[in-house]
């Protein structure tokens, strides 16, 4: 008990911003200390998001004119930073719902660790791979899609990984799950528009409601 | 003190003076804009102006009615087809009536046209009609005189009940007639010299999305009765270049591709613009559309004319605007519109150049509008005629025009870049590439501009590999001895 204390008051220490990187190249061990030994952080994680949606957004808007196919006049930092945000928040959501029912172990909470952890390869390379967008020719821009893709294909992995160490699946009951989730992941879409809109209903009405009296007394 | 007020009556009529608009061809009744990279409109100077409306009235030929094509041979002489008249009215090159073309004598007997509605003429004078409800093509010299007749083609591939009913007609310098038919899906109609059928042309394969293949096979039989067709699309327009190449619109309601240029054996081999942010250009007018109301729907494109050094402009009825496109297809400029003001359309069916004129027939109005060039649109024409030649060079003059009048037309900033890349200023072309949106060239101004920079400073880059390995050497030399003398000092 004293132990789990100490770990919680000081989650900003050097270990917690170091272990991100332990748990990219040993992602078994790694994940499965998030899930047991409370070694992964929320703030961490969610820092690793915010991190990830900057860097994007940078890559979009200053990759060099030879790889970069975005009209400058769509890209708004802030947007994109938020989408992420809410596309983690929805992700996460919708994998715990499932994995509540699966039998799966992880809490919410290293759900989201993972999915912020498992973002480190592409924070850690979209910066360089925009810089080095900058001394490519249209013949060597292979390199550059290489790093990126690289970078993606690894994140991914993690993310399969973490959700099977935390939830102690076997991998073909991950990509079930997986697969579940992104079912899921629709489905609360829909409800949110379903409620937003009825809200919209009720609030006309209200409304409605309001003018009448004010035009009626 | 009087002298005074008179100077001040004078600088007040002066800037009165200043306040009108120089020239009155500044507006023109219809929008003139453009599509850019990202395929945002952006709009234009004019690059055609509305000149003038020639009538059967003011020309002597009498009323048109209800015209369907027109054509300019070589000589310069503009022939239509008045389709509601039956006859054929030609005019020269002033736009004089020079003769009416009604009969003709067939076999000892006199006979007439019966709704024609194309009409081509080829190098030699020859003229051909499509004589539409005569269900034949007529062909005759240039003194009238009846040369052959082609009708009731006959072939396997064609089905028993068809009835040949021709609407428009070109043939190429071996007077191999091409015919468009109505209600012919398969393609056009070629014919040999003799009039013999030979096959079909630039057949416009259906193509059915996956999303729609697996709906037709949700829905009941009944459902898929009311469900639109799966038909090729008819053929609506033909011209032939001087190569014997032929162009053809037809409609395309999905608005990506309208005309097509027919290699001799049928292939299409027109060039569609990679300078889009799409990969592919389209070739079908607009990008955009209202999908209900007035003026609504894809470009329906009812017609083409081959204007030289690959340039082509295409006609859409919807909304009565001109679509010029050049060799690589991109377009170049829009123009025209449809309503009832002065140059504007009320249903234009076929389109004609003569020079830098632009002549387009109007079939209810049963005139011809007549469209000049202004400054812009010849600045364009010209320049996109010298880089077909290949004399880019002389072409830098007049695209640096084009941008003064047009600072977004990005054709123009390549054209630049090309004679920079061409004097070795890479990076100027680099910085013109960026602008006109060309990243091809501009890899090749960068690997350029990048070899330049190495080269010039090979020698330090040199200097500093030798002086580095020098001192890693000595480096690790002083850590052998110090180690060595260690291990005695022990």
């Amino acid at each position: 008990m004293p132990e789990k204390q100490k770990g919680d008051c000081d989650m900003l220490s050097k270990e917690k911003f170091k272990y991100p990187f332990y748990v990219m190249v040993h992602p078994f061990d790694g994940f499965y200390e998030i899930r047991h030994r409370e070694k992964g952080s929320i703030f961490v994680a969610l820092m690793l998001v915010f991190l990830f949606g900057l860097s994007y957004s940078i890559n979009r808007r200053y990759a060099s004119f030879v790889v970069n196919y975005i009209n400058p006049r769509s890209v708004d930092s802030r947007v994109e930073i938020a989408g992420i945000f809410i596309a983690v928040l929805l992700f996460a959501c919708s994998n715990w719902s499932i994995t509540c029912l699966m039998e799966g172990e992880g809490r919410f909470k290293d759900i989201l660790t993972v999915i912020g952890y498992s973002l480190l390869p592409m924070v850690l390379t979209l910066i360089p791979a925009t810089i080095l967008s900058w001394f490519v020719a249209s013949s060597e821009e292979g390199l550059y899609y290489l790093i990126i893709n690289v970078a993606t294909i690894f994140t991914v992995i993690l993310i399969v990984i973490g959700i099977m160490t935390i939830h102690n699946y076997t991998f073909g009951k991950t990509l079930i799950t997986l697969f579940i989730s992104f079912i899921a992941l629709l489905i609360i879409i829909f409800i949110i528009l379903l409620l937003i809109y009825l809200l919209q209903q009720v609030y006309m009405f209200f409304y409605g409601l309001y003018t009448e009296i004010i035009l009626k007394l | 003190m009087r002298r005074k007020k008179l100077w001040l009556i004078m600088i007040i009529i002066i800037m009165w003076l200043n306040c009108i608009p120089v020239s009155a061809v500044s507006s023109v009744p219809y929008h003139t804009y453009n599509y850019d990279y990202w395929e945002y409109i952006y709009y234009t100077p004019a690059a055609y102006i509305p000149r003038e409306n020639i009538s059967g009235v003011n020309t002597g030929s009498g009323m048109l009615n209800n015209p369907q094509d027109i054509f300019v041979a070589e000589d310069g002489k503009i022939y239509v087809a008045d389709t509601g008249n039956n006859r054929i009215v030609v005019f020269d090159s002033s736009m004089k009536l020079e003769r009416i073309v009604d009969s003709f004598e067939n076999e000892g007997k006199k006979d007439t046209f019966s709704s024609p509605h194309g009409v081509f003429v080829t190098s030699d004078n020859k003229l051909y009609i499509a004589d539409t409800d005569n269900l034949r093509v007529v062909v005759l010299d240039e003194n009238g005189s009846l040369n052959r007749i082609i009708s009731n083609p006959t072939s396997e591939v064609l089905a028993q009940d068809f009835v040949f009913s021709p609407l428009k007609v070109v043939a190429d310098y071996a007077e191999r007639a091409y015919v468009i038919a109505k209600n012919m899906f398969q393609g056009i109609m070629a014919f040999d010299e003799n009039g013999n059928f030979t096959g079909f042309t630039g057949t416009i394969n259906v193509t059915i999305s996956t999303y729609e293949k697996i709906w037709r096979r949700l829905s009941t039989k009944r459902q898929r009765e009311k469900q639109i067709q799966f038909i090729p699309t008819e053929f609506t327009g033909l011209d032939i270049d001087e190569d014997g190449f032929v162009y053809a619109t037809n409609i395309d309601s999905k608005g990506k591709q309208s005309v097509r240029r027919l290699n001799p054996k049928g292939q299409d081999v027109i060039k569609k613009s990679n300078r889009n942010v799409r990969g592919e250009g389209t070739l079908s007018g607009d990008l955009y559309w209202r999908l209900q109301g007035d003026y609504s729907g894809a470009s329906r494109i009812v017609d083409v004319v081959y204007r030289g050094y690959g340039i082509y402009s295409i006609l859409d009825i919807t909304r009565g605007r001109i679509f010029t496109y050049d060799d690589e297809g991109n377009l170049l400029y829009i123009f025209g519109g449809r309503g009832s003001q002065e140059g504007t359309f009320k249903n234009p069916v076929a389109i004609e150049a003569i020079d830098d004129k632009i002549l387009v027939l109007d079939a209810y109005r049963g005139e011809i509008m007549t469209f000049s060039a202004t400054r812009y649109g010849n600045l364009i024409n010209k320049a996109v005629s010298l880089r077909y030649d290949g004399d880019e060079a002389s072409a830098v003059k007049l695209w640096k025009q084009v941008l003064e009048l047009d600072s977004n037309f990005e054709l123009a900033y390549v054209g630049i870049g090309k004679s920079y890349l061409a004097a070795g200023d890479n990076k100027k072309a680099m910085e013109y590439f960026k602008l006109g949106m060309d990243r091809e060239y501009y890899s090749i101004a960068y690997k350029r501009y990048r070899d330049d920079i190495l080269e010039d400073n090979l020698s330090y880059i040199l200097t500093a590999m030798v002086v580095l390995t020098a001192i890693k050497i000595t480096v690790s030399r002083i850590k052998k001895v110090n180690a060595g003398k260690a291990e005695r000092g022990l």
